[in-house]
């Protein structure tokens, strides 16, 4: 039997926590996580053969490293590469929710996106085109109302199919002539070095660029 | 008129026209959707202390010297 790991992850107040007791029912633990006093929850359960963990990550609304609730959520995510991220996204508020989707892309990590509240979006006339965003982001959008469990079991299938498929997301983002240039020169020193072997090159750049400290320490510990 | 969002009275809407802060602290204002041109609503200030906004579609508490540092323009 298969096992997939996924992430949940997502603004604060989107529905991962409902989303996550709808996924996992009882067989749920709870615990912290090391050094910090931010609850960790995982659970797990079976869909179509497949063993899924589940794990609740903090509310975050990008993933730089200031809080403790954001180191945690960037650091499971691009430590402990669980098999896929779902971005649990809040329809009605679609334009600040899409930006750390935008960032778990760039990080090179499987996604999915949960478009959470649907009918929230639906009651203040938001119609939003679930098809055209899955095509312009490259990443399956599955439509979900988590308080009404409504959309779990097709989250689930998607998973599912994601879990046997690789990896060939190619989201980037263009930075424009002068980034772009240093992106690729910090990009082919890092591709050289062991770090290539854990994290996305072309990520470690744009972090590196943004003077992301805790991405520093990584670098001047390995490099 | 210009003036920082920390002198902005309860119930306002107004305009962010820029940041005055350092790089790490426009950096997340901008992660939580403070960019210049979002329009806002000041939920709750005293002229002291931690001040509430509404800024696309989430409530925000931000302490009062960095409301000094959001520059905002009267009309939202």
């Amino acid at each position: 039997m298969s096992e997939v790991t996924i992430a949940l992850a997502g603004n604060p107040n989107t529905g991962k926590t409902t989303m996550f007791n709808n996924l996992t029912g009882a067989r749920q633990h709870v615990g912290n996580w090391p050094g910090v006093t931010v609850e960790k929850k995982w659970g797990g359960l079976k869909h179509q053969g497949y063993d899924i963990n589940v794990v609740d990550l903090p509310g975050v609304y990008s993933l730089t490293a200031y809080s403790p609730d954001e180191v945690i959520a960037r650091r499971f995510v691009v430590e402990e590469r669980p098999d896929m991220v779902v971005d649990i996204v809040d329809a009605a508020n679609l334009e600040r929710n899409l930006y750390l989707a935008v960032q778990f892309l760039e990080l090179g990590a499987k996604l999915i996106i949960a478009l959470n509240m649907t009918d929230v979006a639906a009651s203040r006339n938001h119609r939003i085109d679930a098809e055209k965003l899955s095509q312009r982001l490259g990443v399956p959008v599955v439509r979900t109302v988590a308080n009404r469990n409504q959309g779990t079991k097709e989250l689930l299938d998607c998973i599912v199919n994601l879990g046997q498929s690789v990896n060939d997301a190619d989201f980037r983002i263009d930075y424009g002539k002068e980034i772009e240039r240093e992106i690729k020169n910090l990009q082919e020193i890092i591709q050289k070095s062991l770090l290539s072997l854990n994290y996305s090159p072309r990520w470690l750049a744009i972090k590196l660029l943004e003077e992301d400290d805790e991405v520093t320490r990584i670098v001047q510990g390995k490099g | 008129m210009m003036r920082c969002l920390g002198m902005v009275d309860s119930g306002e809407l107004v305009t962010v026209v820029g940041l005055n802060g350092g790089f790490g602290l426009c950096r997340k204002l901008a992660d939580m959707g403070l960019t210049p041109g979002v329009s806002l609503k000041v939920v709750h200030s005293q002229g002291r202390g931690p001040i509430v906004v509404d800024v696309r579609g989430s409530r925000i508490a931000l302490g009062f010297g960095v409301a000094q540092k959001v520059m905002v323009d009267g009309r939202g």
